[in-house]
């Protein structure tokens, strides 16, 4: 008997590895504040979680105790259902609600278009008891192989916005207002370089298709080696679109208490986190899928199981592994990167992607295509150009005019006000001081 | 237009069925997302006080409402950025062709010079707000 024409191999394919990769990312997501404890102990010498196991408090289970605290994503998840779901009065009773929600869904759904084991060869078969029979033929091992492929992923995680935005609006708290609004235009702003560093990839790749992404790196080398500056920018803006430190303006503590969770508590402030790290794990597999090649493991330890060829189960499996271990050790880079780098204030956060990142990346891109054009797509030709347009960088940057305002004005009261009797060069027609606050007591040269 | 070589589509992949999968996976994000608040609500103890569910202002009591008016640099900022993603919108589609297409023809000239055009009206824009102090929030 025939199956129904929309059960196909590749959907029961597509089912089994969305079933096995939300799992992993929520566990994965779990224990990434493990680690992030971890890694920020070991940087600030301390020890971080090592008392919580999985021994329940069992006499009988005393084995479990200890084991270096790996039980502490459990029990935060544990206290997190049983907290007080707290909600201010003034609050927005659905939209309060509905900010997390519509947080953590763009999360849970970004990873579907990673093919995390490249393809597999399925047989045909017949399902037993319902008595379906299946064509084989070689399936892409992903949640959903759509035809948008990587944009896709750029779609689905600038909806985490609306998520966020909602939460701040609804809160009706002004840091979280204030968060939101924060959050919102670092967001849409650094979304722009991060389109325009994707178009750099498929300009050499020619395809929007991970599987072909890859495929192109396994037969060209990796995409870094060839795009080295649009890689850093790709990954600087991750940082952003993650609301990691340095940019983390939205919820930074010294001005924001909370940013736009502030009043969020229990589960629904738990649901803003597991957005947080699974975008994060999300975003990492898409920089390993665009820059590091995939699956693809470079010279030295090729391996035939590990080209696009390959598609047996165990070639599924160990592509999927080496695609893990790739987006774990970005994991933590941005984990190092937290707990390195200082928080850029709101203002230069807005003019490194708008006065920096753009205008590089829009370089990039333009000279990509004149270098495809003229036939010069090898990676060394792309890796000149970016050599050549970081020296150009490093020569210009002096001479641009500079992005803040932050002059020594020296206006009546700040710490520039000249003391009694120092002579200052000034001119009673200079324009700032007449339009700010024109000072006296100072003596014209 | 110009001359399109084959675009790189698994057969697979120009199905609309490809987006049942995605379908699936949403339905599963909004029962999760929905059954944890539900839950946590359910299992979680409720007390409420007058003090404690007023909106947290650093300790003070809350003056007004926060849904105020904002400044407008958040306003032009969403401008500008509209004119910048439509713009890398409409490079998706040219930069996966132009890839494909024979660079030696002369229609890849053509193809890279409309583009170039198109890709200077941004830059006007960007030259205009960048003049205009859109992108100083100092």
């Amino acid at each position: 008997m025939d199956a129904p024409s929309f059960i196909t191999a590749q959907l029961l394919v597509s089912v089994v590895v969305i079933l096995a990769v939300v799992h992993l990312v929520l566990v994965l997501a779990g224990y990434c504040t493990y680690f992030e404890r971890k890694v920020s102990a070991y940087i600030q010498d301390r020890i971080g979680p090592n008392r919580v196991g999985f021994d329940l408090n069992l006499p009988a289970l005393w084995f479990l105790k200890g084991l270096w605290g790996l039980g502490q994503p459990l029990a935060d998840g544990l206290k997190f259902m049983l907290k007080e779901d707290y909600r201010p009065r003034g609050a927005d009773k659905i939209l309060f609600s509905l900010g997390p929600i519509a947080c953590v869904i763009p999360a849970l759904i970004g990873f579907a278009v990673i093919p995390w084991g490249g393809t597999v060869e399925v047989p045909s078969f017949t399902i037993p008891l319902l008595n379906w029979r299946i064509e084989g033929g070689p399936c892409v091992v992903a949640g959903a192989p759509v035809n948008v492929g990587v944009i896709y992923l750029l779609a689905v995680g600038s909806l985490s916005i609306y998520g966020i935005t909602l939460a701040g609006w609804a809160s009706n708290n002004k840091y979280s207002f204030l968060g939101a609004l924060r959050a919102s235009a670092q967001m849409i702003s650094y979304e722009i370089p991060l389109g325009l560093c994707l178009l750099t990839v498929l300009l050499l790749t020619g395809s929007l298709l991970p599987e072909k992404i890859i495929e192109h790196q396994a037969a060209h080398g990796w995409l870094v080696l060839a795009h080295p500056i649009a890689a850093v920018l790709f990954f600087t803006c991750v940082l952003a679109e993650c609301n990691r430190t340095p940019f983390d303006n939205a919820e930074c503590e010294q001005e924001l208490v909370g940013g736009y969770h502030t009043e969020y508590g229990a589960m629904r402030w738990a649901l803003f986190f597991l957005a947080e790290y699974s975008h994060m794990i999300t975003s990492s597999a898409f920089f390993a899928l665009l820059f590091l090649g995939g699956y693809h493991l470079p010279l030295g330890v090729e391996h035939h199981l590990l080209t696009p060829e390959a598609t047996g189960v165990l070639a599924m499996l160990l592509k999927f592994h080496v695609f893990l271990a790739k987006v774990l050790a970005l994991i933590f880079l941005m984990m190092l990167v937290r707990w390195s780098i200082p928080r850029l204030k709101f203002d230069q956060i807005m003019a490194v992607a708008w006065q920096g990142m753009i205008p590089i990346s829009l370089v990039i891109v333009v000279g990509t295509a004149v270098l495809v054009h003229t036939g010069r797509s090898s990676t060394l030709w792309m890796l000149a150009f970016n050599v050549a347009l970081a020296a150009a960088i490093y020569i210009l940057l002096p001479l641009m005019p500079r992005a803040t305002g932050n002059k020594r004005v020296r206006l009546a009261g700040s710490r520039w006000y000249p003391a009694v009797g120092e002579a200052v060069r000034t001119r009673s027609n200079d324009p700032r001081a007449l339009e700010d606050r024109p000072y006296e007591g100072s003596l014209p040269v | 237009m110009g001359p399109m070589m084959d675009h790189a589509l698994t057969p697979a992949a120009t199905d609309v069925g490809s987006y049942l999968p995605v379908l699936l996976l949403v339905g599963g994000a909004v029962v999760f997302g929905i059954m944890n608040v539900a839950l946590s609500v359910l299992i979680g103890p409720r007390r409420d006080g007058a003090v404690k569910s007023m909106t947290y202002e650093s300790g003070m009591n809350p003056v007004g409402t926060a849904r105020k008016r904002f400044n407008v640099r958040f306003y032009l900022i969403a401008m500008v950025f509209l004119v910048f993603d439509i713009e890398i919108i409409f490079l998706y589609p040219w930069a996966t062709t132009f890839a494909n297409i024979d660079q030696t023809s002369p229609d890849g000239l053509v193809w890279l010079g409309r583009i170039l055009f198109f890709m200077l009206t941004t830059v006007v824009a960007y030259v205009y707000g960048l003049r205009k102090g859109v992108f100083r929030f100092d």
